[in-house]
């Protein structure tokens, strides 16, 4: 049957996948405020100062922002099709449950706190967001249980109340702030991708590579569940098991990439959606592809906020959801005729 | 040799009793046709055979082992469902989701080897589905839809197959195509059908046994003509019915009050009842 996935199908597809991802990668490192060029980076010496500036520029600014919007953009993604497969809704994100408030709470507590110390050359910002996402999923999560053993609706409607109650806090705590933190809060919640250092960027690629390897591997019984807890116990899965573990790696790497960049909004919902338009919901296919993918479009995303108002730059979350938008509202009327999942 | 038995199993729902003390066996090979009126436990029933819901007390057995004591892939690999249609959130084709019931034959990570790829076709030459294989299930009519998901049960390759009213939302011509379906992988494959139905003239004609659940926890097992008898059907549906006859099985005519034929019938169906 040629309709099936087959491991050589799967893998033509991630290996193309990962050249276009290598190739936006190349591109993306080149343009800027300043154009760079690779030749000129490692081929030349350096300039009368003997200081190889492209070389400087690609290694010191762009690599390390690529490297975060790639590790950032497939987080988000394959956490976002974590979230709609197994709380059988398109709707989901990877903030449905509570992280992009529990972060921000934990942003905005930073700030107002006016710690100034540095944990391993992160900010306490960075810190208490990522503690403030995982907690709040746990939050979540536990009153979600209290609802009942098919616990799906009751999750989500903790989820949309703890986000509502939260971004009150979060409202109070910045009217009662100075302006100059809440500028700094307000530009943190709105997603952005700054120079990293390469040990925390190693660190987060490390967690959300073992996160995505994980998920991966459980992809089948991920299949199974997004038709219906019953339905995939009868199907032989221990449903408690494989729900809850995707559920903490889902939201583990989430606050990884939240803590990094703040909230970047958009990657989770469309980038999954788009590759379920295309090539179908099977989770084996559609968690690597959604990685890369996810990974692809945020470098595209962030290579234009460096660019379109340059010398400024623009948060990339604007730009996600500016070129998302309209672009995935495309495919949809395109592909939703033949996906069917729009028919009914 | 039974391979379902239950004994004196209850059930409840918080408050609720649903079922009290049932006790029957089901002989391999055999249909069984599960009847009674809606909340008398009849799709309890079924999830308490596959261990979606555990009995309060009582003992279930399948294959001469205490159904507890199967590991969840185990138990599917004896047990497939078949539940009331539906059309899942996300687009799965014809094919990706009868696939699907090979999950239990994985490891973890797994792709569907050559030896599932043949069950996997076989399953749908079975149930006629696949000429539709690579459409998506919402595409399909009722009908179409109801034979994937018992091409699906197939391919998980069970002894037992459990159906919760397969023909609920089913014209003639489907409903009867069901149950020749549902017959011929009895007497072909050799598979053990336990069905819930609401069509006691299908149940008749094409199931070994039958058991009758009522409201107030009282049942009885047996052929067709020997539990459905009108008495039977009046006492616990609450419906008076007429009880004919053919060849080898009954057939029965429920008749309300404003039924046209509601008066004939019922000087008439003493005296049919007692031949």
């Amino acid at each position: 049957m040629k309709e099936m996935l087959t491991p050589k199908k799967l893998l033509t597809q991630i290996t193309s996948a990962l050249v276009v991802l290598v190739l936006v990668m190349i591109v993306c490192s080149m343009i800027g405020t300043q154009r760079v060029s690779l030749k000129a980076a490692f081929g030349g010496a350096g300039g009368d100062d003997g200081v190889n500036t492209d070389y400087e520029i690609f290694v010191r600014v762009r690599l390390p922002r690529i490297m975060l919007a790639c590790l950032v953009g497939a987080a988000l993604a394959c956490s976002g099709v974590v979230f709609q497969g197994i709380l059988r809704n398109p709707l989901a994100d990877p903030y449905i449950l509570g992280i992009s408030s529990g972060a921000g709470l934990g942003a905005i507590i930073a700030v107002v706190s006016g710690f100034g110390w540095t944990f391993w050359g992160r900010s306490p910002i960075a810190i208490f967001a990522f503690v403030g996402a995982l907690g709040t999923v746990w939050l979540v999560w536990s009153i979600g249980r209290l609802t009942g053993k098919s616990h799906v609706t009751g999750l989500l409607l903790a989820g949309v109340v703890v986000n509502a109650f939260f971004s009150s806090v979060i409202m109070f705590l910045t009217s009662v702030a100075k302006s100059d933190q809440v500028f700094s809060t307000i530009f943190w919640l709105m997603g952005n991708m700054t120079e990293e250092d390469f040990a925390v960027l190693w660190v987060g690629a490390g967690c959300v590579l073992a996160g995505i390897l994980a998920l991966f591997y459980i992809s089948p019984q991920l299949n199974a569940i997004s038709f219906g807890d019953e339905d995939a116990r009868t199907m032989g899965i221990s449903t408690g098991r494989i729900q809850t573990a995707a559920f903490a790696i889902a939201a583990a790497i989430t606050a990884i990439a939240v803590s990094l960049s703040g909230l970047i909004g958009f990657v989770g919902l469309i980038v999954p959606h788009g590759i379920r338009l295309v090539f179908g919901p099977d989770h084996r296919q559609l968690l690597p592809l959604s990685a890369i993918t996810g990974s692809i479009f945020l470098i595209i995303a962030d290579a234009i906020a460096r660019i379109i108002v340059a010398p400024a730059q623009l948060p990339v979350g604007v730009i996600t959801a500016i070129v998302g938008g309209p672009f995935f509202l495309v495919m949809l009327v395109k592909y939703a005729r033949r996906v069917g999942w729009l028919i009914r | 040799m039974s391979i379902i038995k239950v004994s004196n199993v209850s059930f409840g729902y918080s408050r609720v009793e649903v079922l009290r003390n049932l006790s029957f066996e089901v002989p391999a090979r055999s249909f069984l046709a599960v009847v009674g009126p809606n909340g008398a436990g009849k799709s309890t029933l079924l999830n308490l055979l596959c261990r979606t819901l555990t009995p309060k007390s009582g003992a279930i057995t399948i294959d001469s082992s205490a159904i507890e004591s199967y590991s969840t892939k185990a138990l599917a690999r004896k047990v497939a469902v078949v539940r009331q249609e539906f059309i899942p959130v996300f687009g799965f084709t014809v094919v990706e989701m009868v696939s699907m019931a090979r999950t239990p034959y994985f490891d973890t990570f797994g792709f569907e080897r050559k030896a599932d790829k043949e069950i996997i076709a076989e399953a749908l030459e079975m149930t006629d589905t696949t000429r539709f294989a690579s459409r998506r299930l919402a595409e399909l009519s009722g009908g179409e839809r109801q034979r994937v998901f018992i091409a699906r049960a197939l391919a998980q390759d069970t002894a037992i197959l459990l159906l919760d009213e397969p023909t609920s939302f089913l014209d003639l011509r489907h409903q009867v195509a069901i149950y020749d379906l549902l017959k011929k992988l009895q007497l072909e494959k050799g598979k053990t059908i336990v069905a819930v139905t609401h069509d006691i003239n299908l149940a008749a004609q094409y199931c070994d046994e039958t058991l009758l659940i009522g409201a107030d926890y009282s049942y009885c097992i047996g052929r067709a003509e020997q539990v459905l008898s009108g008495e039977q059907i009046e006492k616990v549906f609450g419906v008076r019915t007429y009880v004919g006859r053919i060849d080898r099985e009954n057939f029965f005519l429920p008749l309300g009050k404003f039924a046209k034929d509601a008066d004939a019938i019922a000087t008439n169906l003493t005296s049919n009842q007692r031949k």
